[in-house]
């Protein structure tokens, strides 16, 4: 049983008028890696710098291992912040910058060099502690500002979108490294970012932000085949997403025919909303298909085609295919049961969940 | 680039002003320096300056009053700075601390005359609290008191604008690793404004050398400094030699001024 | 919350120092008496002297034409003097021009009046509003540079290449491209130079005659010879000329602060919808 380091209970937070959190509630275990992630101005690093303890919350308590901290000031948290410019000490060398926190714990000399050099070593730095800031790239930059929070043993790693300023090489690189470093360490780290193949790619648990609301929780596969609403569909990966009617369970009418599909519990005749992920859809003749479409373009993108389509409703589609199309043609596209997933409209989470449980257990 | 008639258009102005205004009189103080007060060459003024007790302890105390005129300054700006930084509608706080600048400083001077005066302002002051009236014209404490009144908003301004450079970021991460209130301002805030440090300690320590006409209206020439020195010796006793020779020594204080605070290249800096 | 009052508390206290002397003065430009003490109710006499009194008012005219011309020619020959800077590649010649600009940036009012003094006298310049003028333009020169040429430095190699691109020509370059982008550095250059010549003092003091006189050095030669109420109704003048300069500053400022901020939330906002 891992236990709970960091809960947020009923948190809001508002500027005047604009609210920026509404109501959340959040449960970070000791050991994992979380991930924030949402489009800009969806709350996420607000979310951070409460816990880090750089803005007070207008409602609600942060709990640190079941304590109240809501009035604790930042330099006496237990939790270690990566900041999105790294903000590093522009007047102080590599070493300087990692020795920052032990100096002002007033550690021994000797305990500082050891602590700063195994931190360095632990990003891949030895040996770079005489450099100066600006002498060094933005990926090595990145790595000082771990060396610098991980050196003070913190419980929780929090990172602001440490990977944005990278170029794609680098930051495929370190995402790696974070994660690798993360088990390594065994500390929490909740990561904000707004890419959502980063957050697959790194997490054991996403939670998905909208217009300061958690949209939905879950592991990275949770939440990519089983998104709760269009939002999060939409937002995670690509995907095609219909209107239809739920005609019962395990059947689901959209594009004028009715489908065999996994989902269930929902009443009858219910208005949804499908989703087929573009690499679930296959092409096939027109008779062989379930949906008959019109091949519009296509894009090479090196390890698939991707192709819009149109079907005669004038529903766009998108597919990804191993073999390329001929634009103008109409072909068939077929897919399987579980490949459909259905979504009601405005399901809260628990709902969701709980509805999941009723048919899923079964 | 070619050289054609436009671009000449750029050079000549500027250059005409340096070579004028800005090179000749400096070469032409220095060649002044060597003459004394009968337009003969000599090195008799700067004998004099150096031997003379007098001069050595009017540079001495000039500096001196430079320096606690400057410390005064800064002790009540930096705060002022700072707190001003984190105003609502700063700009037009920081405007309010402009205007008086905008006050000729003839007039603040006045305005001290009138207020330190023996039936002036803090002695009706000090009456009301039943202290007997106390001499403040013409004392040491009144010309700093008024010379640092006069410059606070030039130092206050080169600080403000240090302070709004720095990066709220590195602030939150010195707080974030542990760092105390004081421990941010001493490890990060305070180097990381330095340099307006150095521009407000320029603006003000230079100027100070130089306040002739406090020491006349306020010091009543009882506090004599190198500016005071210079104006004696240009404008009453025609003495240019001794003049320009204490004007050399003025520079070259104020060269190691310059030096002192000047901003030295970082190493390994790249551009 | 406590330590925010203490704060406050301190700011108002520095703006009682800074606005005490300046309040002083002008309450007694309305006094009855003839001295800085002792308040002995409300009269405009002082005021009614002041525009009377027509050396005076000649004084502050020739005074403003001064700081208008000065200005305006320190700001022509500093920005052509900005532009070369910024034109020449050698970084040697560049930061010696720049340590020589910033010679009168640096040196002691006095200094400066006294080798202008010298300069003058060893050309045989008769001193007058032209020695004045000339000496204005010249330490007001230095300031024009400084503020311009950040300005050209913020300007970006890949503008001045668009504009070659799309066939202008090195002149057409320089008027619609280069000027306007610079035109604030340009305007805040003039505007300090305007200061820099109300303010000025020590300088003017050294090199004006006897016929030519400045506000700054009027006021010095009446105040060393006592109290003149007069004096406290000019300042009442020119503290209200300098709260309306400064209240019109405030304004054009925020208003192209509020458009700049407006156009950067719209442009940006933009961007997120494009980006998802």
């Amino acid at each position: 049983m891992s236990h709970t380091i960091i809960e947020l209970q009923h948190v809001s937070k508002r500027y005047g008028d604009t609210v920026v959190l509404k109501d959340i509630n959040i449960e970070i275990e000791q050991g994992k890696f979380y991930t924030l992630l949402g489009p800009s101005g969806s709350g996420k690093t607000t979310i951070l710098r409460a816990i880090a303890g750089f803005l007070e919350v207008s409602e609600g308590d942060v709990l640190f291992d079941g304590q109240r901290i809501n009035d604790v000031p930042a330099n006496e948290r237990k939790v270690n912040t990566v900041f999105q410019d790294y903000a590093l000490f522009p007047h102080m060398n590599v070493f300087e910058n990692v020795a920052y926190g032990l100096r002002i714990q007033k550690k021994p000399k000797k305990a500082v060099a050891q602590r700063v050099e195994s931190a360095l070593k632990m990003v891949r730095l030895e040996g770079y502690g005489d450099r100066e800031i600006s002498e060094l790239s933005g990926g090595q930059q990145q790595r000082v500002a771990i060396a610098r929070a991980i050196v003070l043993e913190p419980a929780v790693l929090l990172l602001d979108e440490p990977l944005s300023a990278l170029d794609a090489k680098l930051r495929k690189d370190m995402q790696y490294e974070l994660r690798e470093l993360q088990q390594r360490l065994g500390i929490t780290f909740l990561f904000v970012t707004h890419d959502q193949e980063e957050a697959l790619a790194l997490s054991d648990e996403i939670f998905v932000m909208n217009d300061g609301e958690v949209q939905q929780s879950g592991t990275p596969v949770d939440i990519y085949d089983e998104p709760i609403n269009h939002f999060v569909a939409d937002f995670i990966g690509e995907s095609n997403i219909v209107a239809g009617h739920m005609i019962a369970d395990y059947q689901v009418e959209f594009n004028g025919k009715t489908f065999e599909c996994a989902d269930a519990g929902m009443r009858p005749n219910e208005p949804v909303e499908v989703v087929l992920r573009p690499e679930d859809l296959d092409i096939t003749s027109t008779d062989a298909g379930k949906v008959q479409v019109k091949v519009d373009t296509q894009l090479f993108r090196g390890d698939y085609y991707e192709i819009v389509a149109y079907d005669r409703l004038n529903n766009e589609w998108l597919i990804h295919s191993t073999n390329p199309a001929v634009d103008g043609d109409t072909v068939g596209l077929t897919f399987d049961a579980e490949d459909i997933h259905v979504m009601r409209l405005n399901e809260s989470e628990e709902d969701f969940d709980a509805r999941l449980e009723s048919y899923e257990g079964e | 680039m070619k050289k054609n008639g436009t671009s000449m258009a750029f050079y000549v102005p500027y250059g005409l002003w340096l070579a004028l205004f800005v090179i000749a009189p400096v070469i032409l103080i220095i060649y002044q320096s060597f003459f004394d007060i009968n337009g003969h060459l000599t090195l008799a003024n700067y004998q004099t300056y150096f031997s003379s007790g007098t001069y050595i302890l009017m540079t001495f105390n000039s500096v001196w009053y430079a320096f606690l005129i400057t410390v005064v300054t800064l002790l009540i700006s930096y705060p002022t700075a700072y707190l001003l930084h984190y105003t609502k509608h700063k700009q037009l706080w920081l405007l309010l601390i402009i205007l008086p600048t905008w006050i000729n400083l003839l007039l603040k001077a006045y305005a001290f005359i009138g207020i330190f005066s023996q039936n002036g302002g803090i002695n009706t002051f000090l009456g009301m609290l039943g202290i007997a009236p106390k001499q403040f014209l013409f004392t040491d404490f009144s010309f700093i008191f008024v010379a640092s009144y006069i410059e606070i908003p030039f130092m206050i301004l080169p600080i403000f604008n240090g302070i709004e450079e720095l990066n709220e970021s590195f602030v939150n991460a010195s707080r974030d690793l542990g760092a105390k209130w004081w421990q941010t301002f001493t490890k990060v805030i305070w180097p990381l404004t330095i340099s307006g440090v150095k521009s407000g300690v320029q603006a003000v320590f230079i100027p100070s050398l130089s306040l002739f006409m406090l020491t006349r209206l306020i010091g009543g020439n009882r506090v004599i400094t190198l500016g005071t020195a210079i104006e004696e010796h240009f404008l009453v006793t025609m003495n240019w030699g001794m003049g320009s020779t204490i004007g050399v020594v003025l520079i070259v204080a104020m060269v190691i001024i310059m030096f002192l605070t000047g901003e030295r290249k970082k190493r390994g800096r790249r551009a | 919350m406590r330590k925010f009052k203490w704060s406050n508390l301190y700011l108002i206290l520095v703006f009682v120092i800074l606005y005490v002397p300046i309040a002083y003065l002008i309450l007694y430009s309305f006094s009855k008496g003839d001295a800085m003490n002792h308040y002995h109710g409300f009269t405009w006499a002082h005021y009614a002297a002041l525009f009377a009194d027509t050396r005076m008012i000649q004084i502050v005219i020739d005074t403003l034409l001064l700081a208008l011309l000065s200005s305006l020619i320190a700001t022509t020959i500093g920005t052509l003097g900005a532009l070369a800077i910024h034109r020449t590649s050698r970084p040697f010649v560049k930061n010696t021009v720049l340590s020589l600009n910033n010679i009168l940036m640096v040196s002691p009012d006095v200094i400066i009046g006294a080798s202008f003094l010298i300069f003058y006298t060893a050309l045989k310049i008769p001193l007058g509003f032209g020695s004045v003028l000339m000496s204005h333009i010249a330490f007001s020169i230095p300031i024009v540079v400084l503020m311009v040429l950040p300005k050209l430095q913020e300007m970006r190699q890949s503008m001045l290449d668009a504009a070659r691109d799309l066939g202008s020509t090195n002149a057409q370059i320089l008027s619609r491209v280069v000027v306007p982008f610079i035109t604030p550095g340009i305007l805040s250059g003039f505007f300090m130079a305007f200061t820099y010549s109300l303010d000025d003092f020590a300088v003017t003091f050294f090199v004006t005659g006897n016929g030519f006189s400045t506000l700054a050095v009027e006021i010095y030669a009446r105040a060393r010879q006592g109290i003149s109420l007069e004096i406290n109704a000019l300042s009442g003048v020119m503290f209200v000329f300098a709260l309306l300069l400064v209240i019109g500053y405030y304004f054009i400022q925020q208003s192209s602060q509020t458009r700049k901020a407006k156009h950067k939330a719209e442009s940006e906002a933009k961007l997120n919808e494009a980006t998802h």
